[in-house]
């Protein structure tokens, strides 16, 4: 609800350029794995590339994947997405299995989440369909006419009927009315 | 933003005036009444950040009605700041001397723990009797209810009331009443 | 003192939120020097040098335009689509270097292209809106194809589809004009490779869908609301009459009225406002609003109709024909 973190954005949840509602693009744009091709802590990403690199990019044809080998620097995914943003991810002494769910978050993620705090987990383009509430809209339109004070909306209303009144009400409710009568014709 | 968005959220936000008849009502009860509409905790907009409090008319504060034997018993303390300055005036003794007081103050206590409450009470007018000046009076367009029952006096009801009421027996002509 | 000492991490929780004895979790003190001295040295130099992307070592273009048609589910013919992101600008820079090189090699650009795309999209927008706003007058529907159809908001859609890498340009980072160009030729070249109804189908689900949450007036100043619906209800010949139906705070500054519309006795529309008249405009608006089907509750508008929608131009409405 507050702002706690005074260097966080924050942010909505949206999807860039309405993503879902014509067709789905899958966001990510590029990837490039940059790993060493003899150290031990390149040996998750290199099993990743070995087996399963191949079906990787053939299911996602729509992501190009760059290969980097670089001697004696860490192994790190980098991944580009379509909204600029660049998610840079050191895989250092990951396992194969572990490395393929993080291409599965990357693949999925929209962009950099770390970027901005989600201020809320819903948004909608119409937050009300019947009309934002006004003062206007539960109020009786017999105000408009009436000069207040006026005891008939300053009474109270909700009191519970008094024994007087009760007994006033029985004695009206057996009173012989005209059209009970019948005249003797 | 457009002008349907911007006249929306006006419409919204619009301070309503409320006129409330302190006649005969015990003002700590009313008080907690009061207080709602004056925070504006009566509207699904409330936020406490959001300024959504209204504006609420009091009138015949004059003729409040406290419990028991409050009148009496009652005090009001103050103190002025300076050594010996306190006082505890009894609550006959605060009404005479300004009658818009004691529902001034009771709203005030109603409103115990909130922060903003100096700058809602700014929005709590308060007169004695019936006479509110023209303007005030033009700008208010909704009545809070009272919460007590003001009971009618015997010579306010009409005669055909009187006449229509129901009597299981009465007088006779030449009987003479003492 | 000893109390102090033994009680200072407790203290300390009180009054900070910081967890004491938690290693690495808050930012650490040579982190703001870094960036300063960082910053500083960049601003030395001139400013921050941000790279195109086909400059990288990790480049290949033929992937990228396959990738991208793929991405797009859309099947482009591959000299078309290179055609397509082929600017004017680099174009002439790359003759004037072959000059001195002495040798041709003929690129074509994208500006037949971008012709094509453009007009398509007009026709197409058109027609959808047409289709999909029954009765909204024809000044409203061009208002929306204008806004549609901007430098702005084609540039936007551009940018997020990723065409900013692998535009070919004189400049780097890229015009927006120039990334305006480049979807429409992209339209362009998807109409030669596919044919009308997919190049229907893909400026539907990248440009009209930009339509979603946005209130569909916007894009269509009516000057005199009153004026105009009082002119379309004479021809249906009802009484039309507004009145005062709520009014808040009358003498303060924030007043607030409710001006009701009523057609022949019933309640046609209400608007709000800080005087009687604009009060008055408002309600006439929503009246329009209410006529026209695009009030702020209407039925969203339907983003999957399939085909080229067929001309109704006759049948609608138009406000300067009176």
């Amino acid at each position: 609800m507050s702002n706690k973190n005074m260097f966080m954005k924050s942010a909505f949840v949206r999807a860039p350029l309405q993503n879902g509602v014509g067709r789905y693009v899958c966001q990510l744009q590029r990837i490039v794995l940059k790993f060493c091709k003899s150290h031990g802590g390149s040996r998750g990403i290199r099993d990743f590339i070995e087996q399963d690199l191949v079906d990787f990019a053939k299911q996602n044809a729509s992501v190009v994947v760059y290969l980097k080998p670089r001697r004696h620097r860490g192994p790190v995914l980098v991944a580009e997405y379509l909204n600029g943003d660049r998610v840079w991810m050191n895989v250092q002494n990951k396992t194969h299995s572990e490395i393929t769910k993080w291409m599965e978050v990357l693949r999925t993620q929209q962009g950099d989440i770390s970027g901005a705090r989600l201020r809320k987990y819903q948004y909608t383009d119409y937050p009300s369909v019947q009309g934002p509430w006004t003062p206007f809209t539960f109020k009786d339109p017999e105000l408009n006419v009436a000069t207040l004070p006026d005891p008939k909306f300053g009474a109270n209303n909700r009191l519970s009927i008094s024994a007087t009144e009760k007994l006033r009400l029985m004695f009206e409710k057996q009173a012989i009315s005209e059209k009970d009568v019948k005249t003797g014709e | 933003m457009s002008a349907a968005k911007r006249v929306q959220q006006w419409a919204t936000f619009a301070r309503t005036w409320h006129i409330f008849d302190c006649k005969w009502q015990d003002p700590y009860q009313s008080a907690e009444v009061i207080k709602k509409y004056l925070m504006g905790l009566h509207k699904p907009i409330y936020h406490s950040m959001n300024d959504c409090g209204d504006v609420v008319v009091c009138i015949n504060s004059r003729e409040i009605a406290l419990r028991g034997n409050d009148w009496r018993q009652r005090a009001y303390f103050h103190h002025t700041g300076y050594p010996g300055g306190a006082t505890w005036t009894l609550a006959w003794e605060v009404h005479n001397k300004d009658p818009t007081m004691i529902i001034k103050k009771a709203v005030y206590k109603a409103m115990r723990g909130n922060l903003q409450r100096r700058h809602t009470m700014q929005r709590l007018l308060i007169y004695p009797g019936e006479e509110i000046p023209e303007d005030i009076i033009q700008n208010v367009s909704n009545q809070i209810r009272q919460l007590r029952l003001v009971p009618t006096r015997l010579d306010h009801i009409s005669e055909e009331e009187v006449k229509k009421f129901p009597k299981v027996m009465d007088y006779p002509q030449d009987y003479v009443l003492k | 003192m000893a109390f102090v000492r033994r009680f200072t991490p407790l203290l300390a929780k009180t009054f900070l939120n910081i967890p004491i004895n938690t290693q690495g979790r808050r930012i650490h003190r040579w982190v703001s020097p870094t960036l300063i001295e960082l910053k500083y040295r960049e601003k030395k130099q001139g400013g921050k040098v941000i790279n195109p992307r086909n400059t990288f070592l990790e480049w290949n273009l033929e992937a990228e335009l396959y990738a991208f048609g793929k991405r797009l589910n859309e099947e482009f013919d591959s000299d078309l689509l290179l055609q397509a992101f082929t600017d004017r600008s680099y174009v002439i820079k790359e003759e004037m270097k072959q000059k001195e090189m002495e040798f041709d090699l003929k690129m074509k650009d994208n500006r037949e292209l971008v012709k094509e795309g453009e007009k398509f999209m007009e026709e197409y927008i058109q027609l959808y809106l047409e289709a999909v706003l029954p009765k909204f007058p024809v000044e409203g529907i061009v208002g929306i194809k204008n806004h549609l159809m901007s430098e702005s908001v084609l540039a936007n859609i551009s940018l997020h589809l990723g065409t900013k890498d692998i535009i070919l340009a004189a400049e780097y980072p890229v015009e927006r004009q120039i990334l305006a160009n480049t979807f429409k030729a992209l339209v362009g070249a998807l109409l030669q490779s596919s044919g009308d109804e997919q190049s229907g189908h893909f400026v539907r689900d990248f440009v009209i869908t930009q339509l979603q949450g946005q209130d569909v007036n916007d894009y269509w100043h009516i000057e005199d609301p009153w004026t105009m619906l009082t002119d379309l209800m004479s021809k249906t010949g009802s009484e039309l009459e507004p009145r005062l139906i709520g009014e808040v705070g009358k003498n303060t500054l924030l007043a607030c009225y409710r001006v009701g519309l009523y057609l022949d006795k019933k309640m046609l529309s209400s608007g709000f406002g800080e005087t009687v008249a604009t009060a008055k405009e408002m309600a006439a608006r929503e009246a329009l609003k209410k006529i026209f089907a695009t009030e702020e509750n209407m039925y969203p508008i339907n983003f999957k109709l399939n085909g080229i929608p067929k001309s109704t131009s006759d049948l609608r409405y138009k406000i300067s024909a009176n």
